[in-house]
């Protein structure tokens, strides 16, 4: 009896102990972010409880949870492009007293990732969330395939040029293509994993990294939401037609429904010289070469302009939350230089620039220096509070046109547009 | 025993609206409340994500808007296409192994319970493990038809005209042992003293079938393709799983278009438009099929 009072005591002390819940995409740095929280704990003593969503679902689940003023998650890591609907609708704490106060600066963080991931309106002084996890589109490559010297030499011949990181996106389809079908060490291989997914984001951040090297704008500079010229200018159209190019001549077969998970999974599986994927699973992707793969990286190649889609995240403070305290422990503790050093080293992707500008950062890693290029350059898709209605429209007409093969480019922009008028109508912003 | 012993002081009446009253509570509170507040949904620009924004009266505006949108009546001939298909494959292939399953055989029940087992399996199992039997590299579907025939590597998923087959044949393997259940409770209702009399009439086997078995399971085969019809009509998972819808738009069924309006970009006051438009197409349609398999049963 006195067993049974004990361990019931001891269980009503540990659900009593200060806790709360931090809500993320399930993926490579949440792991290490679950590791780096471990010394939160030890120091503060207060548990941190992870729910990790498969990125398929993630939009989905934790914006219905903030729509309906959910009490799930104290911290929420989200996507770069949901802080215009944090900030509106009144989901996110604004943090700017907060960093007053603890003396926290968003000038120690990269000034790309503070205007992409805390600010709303964009580039100003409001601050909604902490940068967090610095991310873009990059691409990793089967650097093994590309020493060989009888590949060399055969392609040199055949493009004039070597192979190795391409220059442009004229090049990289010629790599690609001469990966496509070729057998390396008896096997079939082809030429890119590129994304093509339907349902969430995958195809629009694949297609935009084309667009924003082509030179690609969303709207009028001089005129808000003004997107006629200029998100289906030539060059814009010209982009999303190489990229179905791209699609066409050196996807694997079945690679019509691709995010980042099958990029992986066509990469680690030796069927693919190329990957489209996000800096966040380079750490991966370099730890599990074996068997002869050795991986090289590179960010996103221009052509008419340097450019790279934002990826990454931001960490917030739920409004609905009744441990908002706790939560901005976290924020405090997650800030320290030395702290973010660490998130760095363990697999995360900081954006402190202690971090970012120490002398030995380039070299840290082979993918550390096409960090560091990639988000001098980056560019977001819109950060409106109606961001999923302007992203759905675009996924459905550019998959449509590049995997559907329906239609043309510039009917598919023009569509894009015709239904993007009308959300910013609904919004009251046209 | 007299119910009125029981229930003492209860009428037969109140004792009937106690047993039915939960349920009629419930049907109430999960259908036609919802049903009510949707179609006074259709009537706003509401939208369920922008909070604290009230919605306006905006009357038929999102009824027009959905009835002139191309992109809608694409969908809606994709999910006919669909359904279509589907209905008849079910029907064919359904009544073919009803009419097997009725002789007696070694083995009938085991092909059976074999063949009903794709029906116990969830709609988004299926649609996940299908999109592996479907892969073009390593797919036991391609390695299958190829054996018969060299096509060759071929992505039935990933190719525009191959993929709205793709859900058919799914569906099919699904859902024609429903089917076929179905056919098989008719024929196994028609009484054998019909086909004795046949035999001594010298009618051959093929009249045996127009003129006996045909007539006797039509209003059985009727039925199941009702309740096929209805289902397929709001078909969602199975095919979210397989095909996201995609590619393209080409298997984007009107289900998952108006989930992907209602719940992702949250025009609810338009998708509330929609879904009472669908609403009443298929109960519209319900009801004239209903009166025609009446008509057919009274013959």
């Amino acid at each position: 009896m006195i067993l049974l009072f004990v361990s019931l005591f001891s269980f009503s002390v540990n659900s009593n102990a200060k806790s709360i819940t931090l809500g993320w995409a399930a993926w490579d740095p949440a792991n290490a972010l679950q590791e780096l929280t471990k010394e939160f704990t030890a120091e503060t003593g207060i548990e941190v409880n992870f729910e990790f969503v498969p990125w398929p679902n993630f939009a989905d689940r934790m914006l219905n949870e903030l729509n309906n003023k959910g009490k799930t998650f104290d911290l929420l890591i989200g996507d770069s492009q949901w802080i215009g609907a944090g900030a509106v609708y009144g989901h996110y704490v604004k943090l700017n007293d907060f960093f007053d106060k603890e003396g926290i600066s968003m000038s120690d963080f990269s000034p790309a990732t503070v205007y992409a991931y805390s600010t709303w309106p964009k580039g100003s002084e409001n601050y909604y969330a902490l940068p967090a996890m610095g991310d873009a589109l990059a691409w990793a490559y089967r650097k093994d395939w590309f020493d060989r010297p009888e590949l060399k030499s055969e392609f040199k011949k055949k493009h004039g040029y070597d192979l190795g990181v391409p220059a442009n996106w004229n090049q990289l389809h010629d790599m690609c293509k001469f990966f496509q079908g070729r057998e390396i060490d008896g096997q079939k291989r082809y030429g890119a994993a590129i994304n093509t997914e339907r349902g969430s984001e995958g195809i629009t951040m694949g297609v935009t990294a084309a667009m924003y090297a082509w030179g690609m704008e969303y709207e009028n500079p001089n005129k808000p939401y003004d997107m006629e010229g200029y998100f289906n200018s030539p060059q814009a159209v010209e982009a999303v037609e190489f990229y179905r190019k791209l699609y066409e001549d050196c996807a694997p077969p079945g690679h019509s429904d691709a995010y980042m998970v099958a990029n992986l999974d066509a990469y680690k599986s030796g069927q693919v010289a190329f990957q489209m994927n996000w800096y966040a699973f380079w750490p991966g992707v370099s730890k599990e070469d074996s068997d002869g793969r050795v991986s090289g990286f590179f960010a996103n190649p221009k052509q008419n302009v340097a450019a790279a889609t934002l990826g990454g995240q931001g960490i917030s403070v739920v409004k609905y939350s009744d441990k908002q305290d706790l939560a901005l422990e976290y924020i405090k503790w997650f800030a320290r230089p030395d702290v973010q050093q660490k998130w760095w080293d363990l697999g995360g992707y900081s954006c402190h620039n202690d971090v970012l500008n120490s002398p030995s950062f380039p070299t840290s890693t082979v993918y550390a220096q096409g960090f560091l290029d990639s988000m001098g350059i980056v560019k977001d898709f819109w950060q409106e509070p109606t961001f999923v209605e302007l992203m759905l429209p675009m996924q459905e007409a550019i998959h449509d046109y590049v995997v559907n093969g329906k239609g043309t480019a510039k009917e598919a922009l023009d569509k894009i547009i015709e239904e993007w008028v009308e959300v910013f109508e609904a919004d009251g912003k046209l | 025993m007299n119910v009125k012993k029981k229930f003492k002081g209860l009428s037969d009446k109140a004792v009937g609206w106690l047993f039915i009253g939960p349920t009629v509570l419930l049907l109430l509170a999960i259908n036609i409340y919802p049903l009510v507040y949707a179609i006074k949904m259709s009537f706003t620009n509401f939208y369920a994500n922008k909070i604290g924004r009230e919605p306006q009266f905006v009357g038929l505006k999102n009824y027009i808007k959905v009835l002139n949108k191309e992109a809608i009546w694409e969908k809606m001939q994709v999910t006919a296409s669909f359904m279509f298909w589907t209905l008849l494959l079910q029907a064919i292939i359904g009544l073919g192994l009803a009419l097997l399953l009725n002789r007696k055989f070694k083995g009938n029940e085991l092909l059976t319970t074999l063949i009903v087992l794709p029906m116990m399996l969830s709609p988004a199992v299926v649609g996940v493990f299908w999109t592996y039997l479907y892969n073009p590299q390593v797919g036991l579907f391609n390695y299958v038809v190829n054996f018969f025939y060299d096509l060759g590597s071929f992505d039935m998923i990933g190719s525009s005209t191959l993929a709205p087959w793709a859900i058919v044949i799914v569906d099919t393997w699904m859902w024609t042992p429903f089917t076929m259940l179905i056919c098989l409770a008719g024929l196994r209702s028609v009484p054998n003293y019909l086909y004795e009399a046949a035999e001594v009439d010298r009618a051959s086997k093929w009249q045996q079938f127009i003129y006996i078995t045909l007539p006797s399971v039509l209003p059985f085969l009727l039925l199941a393709l009702l309740f096929r019809g209805i289902e397929n009509f709001k078909m969602f998972d199975m095919v979210v799983e397989l095909t996201s819808g995609g590619p393209g738009s080409a298997t984007e069924l009107a289900s998952i278009n108006l989930k992907r309006e209602a719940f992702e970009k949250w025009k609810t006051g338009y998708s509330s438009a929609f879904a009472v438009i669908l609403f009443v197409t298929i109960f519209g349609f319900g009801n004239v099929y209903v009166k025609v398999m009446n008509k057919i049963k009274e013959r």
